[in-house]
């Protein structure tokens, strides 16, 4: 008894010594809140995420830290891993919330996650930008829910669009993923719009296969067979080599178009030369990008050796605009309630904002009204700048 | 050595009343000083969850104050307040045991109701990684049913909980909810929270009946041959839910309405391993162990074998969709992906990790896997070969897992240490 009385002792002296070196008062720190998919299904994406968010606060700590209301504040970065899953997103918002006290979170990317995510920060009254979710359901009637890209109903008209005026075609085929929810909205918002345009029946063939399906060759045959002019493909990285390279081995000629996740970088590199001269539509595009843009990707090329994709460029303007709107927020009081929500009213405010991705303005929603880009994959295998599109 | 043993000879005497007296003061400790006083002393930034063990991953530096606080705050004065109280708690423990059993294990459960309360009221994050953990347990412990009791190797848990999940969210958003999906909701609000366990059953009942689509036809075959059939089961309910656009499809259903508070999960997951250990200790628990060690010799000792398969099995299921409901209403957001290939392996570890045979094993499994996987939450990718290898020395030192084949005894659990 006596011997375990006199090793607590000795324990709590010992850890006492050690322990106040570290003590003095809360000073306010500024935290932002990171929620990316580091492990799991897309760790890409994650990656991205993570390297953008790095970069910006090496800004923020080289001019000394964040101004608001006259005076400065030091800037913390809390990266939380989502692995992917939709319960994961909601327990690390919920810890950056409640327990890190973040201003500000940026992220989930992927709408499975961002959709409830987005809930947790509603309820708690925090500012939640997501920078690649295309879900509407992530920011309907979520006052403090904002997103960084337009929407689906937005890019499915400017792809049709863009093919009946550059090609003047009338039958398209399509041909996505069941089992995952943004191809599946996208394919149906394009079949939509491209039969208002060309009538009903103009979509002749509408094929899907379910996610981690590798073999397409039989959905191809029949897009082949029916006589479509042009292909639609809404699909991620892993899927767009393995389509176009299927297609053209079963003799497809015409063009193959897809969407803003095709913007991937790896997209190029495993799909090779079958998808030069293929069209997308996306957020921004790197190749021959000039002033900002240019400057973020020669930066985020030169620390971490790739071109950043979209997912990159996006969080790097979410993060701009959490910043805008921290400084614009006026006075910060140290009460963690309040100045989220003038954090909240201060970026529902902002106009014009000039991002690397393109100007945004808030609507109602907390979606922002932005162009849409049509980016050509260049003989080099590059992303270059064709057309931009506004609403 | 001799430490431990002094140890274990002076902490012996303190019964599971003292225990939870001792986590009673540590709790209240921590909900009057914790934030003002102790973590402000100690240079923290907030009162650590989850034991510090987060910030310690992720500021290193901060590893002397984090063990200081653990030790202010619960070791001593679980240890002190257990040894002190000794001599009371034994009386009242004495007295405990006059009266029915059922009784003193009520008294037992409110107080660790309460410690849990109050330990879940200082963070909302705790609060939500305890109601998880609880819905794991009631997992693991049903899938322990089939795969530990009954010996098979089910892989079709996660198609139960879908069903479970799925059937319970719209039952709640047709009756209680005004929304976009189900439009105008049918009955008042206010009855929601009273009917919310009459709709886990029909969640739990409806997965149940599921199951006979795996049952019946596989049931003539056992070991791998279920197991595929098991799992095929998953996937086709993945698949069609996915391809059923009126509940959502891949993109899922949200807005379920904030049911699944702590006390009704807590109820839940106890009335899980009440039922569940009356199961398998009844004579229906005895002919599904003989079942599993001898199908034939149990036949031909009148055991009903196939009835007692069926049976079992669909108690299985009924449990996971029990959870399944609770665990769509925690998140309030269900989509088919949730209920794929890693929520299977996460269950089948939490099972094998903390023993077949033995609810107090899948306890142990599911809470212990649970918090593993929050508290490495810092160490990103190693965390995925951190747990593994934890499970890989458990298969080769523990085969059946970490404790298995072993049943509750309340009785003994709250008997009085004096002698």
């Amino acid at each position: 008894m006596r011997k375990i009385a006199f090793l607590l002792v000795v324990a709590v002296a010992f850890v006492m010594v050690f322990a106040f070196s570290g003590c003095g008062d809360r000073e306010t720190v500024i935290k932002v809140g990171i929620n990316a998919p580091l492990t799991g299904d897309i760790p890409k994406v994650g990656e991205g995420t993570k390297y953008a968010a790095q970069m910006w606060l090496e800004d923020i700590e080289k001019a000394g830290g964040l101004e608001v209301g006259g005076k400065k504040y030091k800037v913390e970065l809390v990266i939380e891993d989502n692995e992917s899953k939709s319960d994961s997103a909601v327990k690390a918002n919920t810890k950056m919330i409640t327990q890190d006290d973040v201003l500000v979170i940026v992220g989930p990317q992927s709408s499975a996650q961002a959709v409830p995510a987005g809930e947790v920060a509603n309820n708690y009254k925090t500012t939640m930008i997501s920078p690649w979710s295309t879900n509407p359901a992530t920011t309907l009637d979520r006052p403090y829910v904002f997103r960084g890209c337009f929407l689906d109903p937005f890019q499915g008209p400017v792809v049709a669009n863009f093919i009946i005026e550059e090609f003047g075609f009338t039958k398209a085929a399509v041909l996505y993923d069941v089992a995952s929810d943004y191809p599946k909205g996208l394919a149906e918002v394009f079949k939509a719009a491209w039969e208002k345009k060309n009538g009903a029946g103009s979509i002749v063939a509408y094929e899907s296969f379910t996610t981690k399906d590798t073999d397409f060759s039989s959905q191809l045959t029949k897009i082949k067979r029916s006589g479509a002019q042009v292909l639609f493909t809404p699909q991620y990285y892993n899927e767009v080599p393995l389509i176009v390279k299927q297609a053209k081995d079963l003799g497809w000629t015409g063009p193959i178009v897809g969407s803003d996740s095709w913007g991937s970088a790896e997209t190029v590199e495993l799909c090779g030369e079958p998808c030069y001269g293929q069209f997308f539509s996306s957020h921004y595009a790197a190749a021959g990008a000039k002033g900002a843009t240019k400057e973020f990707i020669d930066r985020y090329n030169k620390a971490h050796g790739y071109i950043p994709d979209d997912v990159a460029a996006l969080t790097w303007d979410a993060l701009r605009l959490a910043q805008q709107a921290i400084e614009n927020a006026g006075e910060l009081t140290g009460k963690i309630e309040t100045d989220r929500t003038a954090v909240r009213d201060a970026l529902a405010k902002v106009k014009d904002f000039a991002g690397i991705t393109g100007n945004m303005t808030f609507t109602e929603e907390g979606d922002p009204i932005k162009c849409a880009v049509i980016v050509k994959i260049n003989d080099k295998g590059e992303y270059e700048f064709y057309k931009s599109v506004c609403p | 050595m001799e430490i431990a043993r002094k140890f274990k000879n002076t902490f012996s005497m303190v019964p599971m009343f003292g225990w939870l007296s001792g986590a009673l003061a540590a709790v209240l400790v921590e909900y009057f000083l914790g934030y003002n006083y102790i973590s402000l002393v100690l240079g923290l930034p907030k009162i650590p969850v989850l034991f510090g063990t987060l910030i310690m991953l992720k500021t290193p530096i901060m590893i002397p104050s984090v063990l200081a606080y653990d030790l202010i705050v619960y070791i001593i004065p679980v240890l002190t307040v257990a040894k002190l109280t000794a001599p009371a708690t034994n009386k009242i423990a004495g007295s405990l045991e006059k009266i029915p059993i059922w009784l003193s294990t009520i008294i037992h459960l409110v107080l660790f109701y309460g410690i849990m309360h109050l330990w879940a009221g200082i963070n909302d994050y705790r609060l939500l990684v305890l109601k998880l953990t609880m819905v794991s347990i009631i997992l693991t412990i049903s899938i322990n049913v089939i795969n530990g009791y009954q010996g098979e190797f089910s892989c079709s848990h996660p198609g139960f909980m879908a069903v479970g999940a799925y059937v319970a969210s719209i039952l709640t958003l047709v009756l209680f909810v005004n929304d976009k999906m189900f439009g105008q909701a049918l009955l008042p609000a206010e009855l929601g929270p009273w009917l919310f366990p009459f709709i886990l059953i029909a969640g739990g009942a409806v997965a149940a009946l599921s199951s006979l689509i795996v049952a019946i036809p596989s049931f003539r075959t056992r070991g791998d041959y279920l197991a595929i059939i098991s799992l095929a089961f998953m996937f086709i309910v993945k698949s069609a839910i996915e391809n059923m656009n009126f509940i959502g499809g891949a993109r899922g259903m949200s807005s379920q309405p904030d049911y699944a508070s702590l006390p009704v999960i807590f109820c839940w997951t106890i009335l899980t391993i009440w039922i569940v250990h009356n199961f398998v200790t009844s004579i229906m628990g005895k002919a599904l162990n003989a079942v599993r060690d001898d199908e034939a010799a149990s036949e031909s000792m009148t055991v009903k074998t196939k009835k007692t398969k069926i049976i079992a099995f669909m108690f299985g299921a009924f449990w996971a969709g029990v959870a399944g409901g609770l665990f769509a209403h925690i998140l309030r957001f269900i989509n088919p992906g949730t209920f794929s290939i890693q929520r299977l392996a996460e269950i089948l570890a939490m099972v094998y990790f903390g023993g077949l045979n033995s609810i107090i094993g899948s306890i142990v499994g599911a809470v212990s896997i649970s918090l593993l996987g929050e508290a490495l939450r810092p160490l990103e990718l190693f965390k995925w070969i951190i747990i593994p290898l934890i499970l890989i020395f458990v298969m080769i030192y523990r085969p059946y897992g970490l404790i298995s084949f072993k049943e509750i005894n309340v009785k003994k659990l709250f008997r009085s240490k004096n002698k």
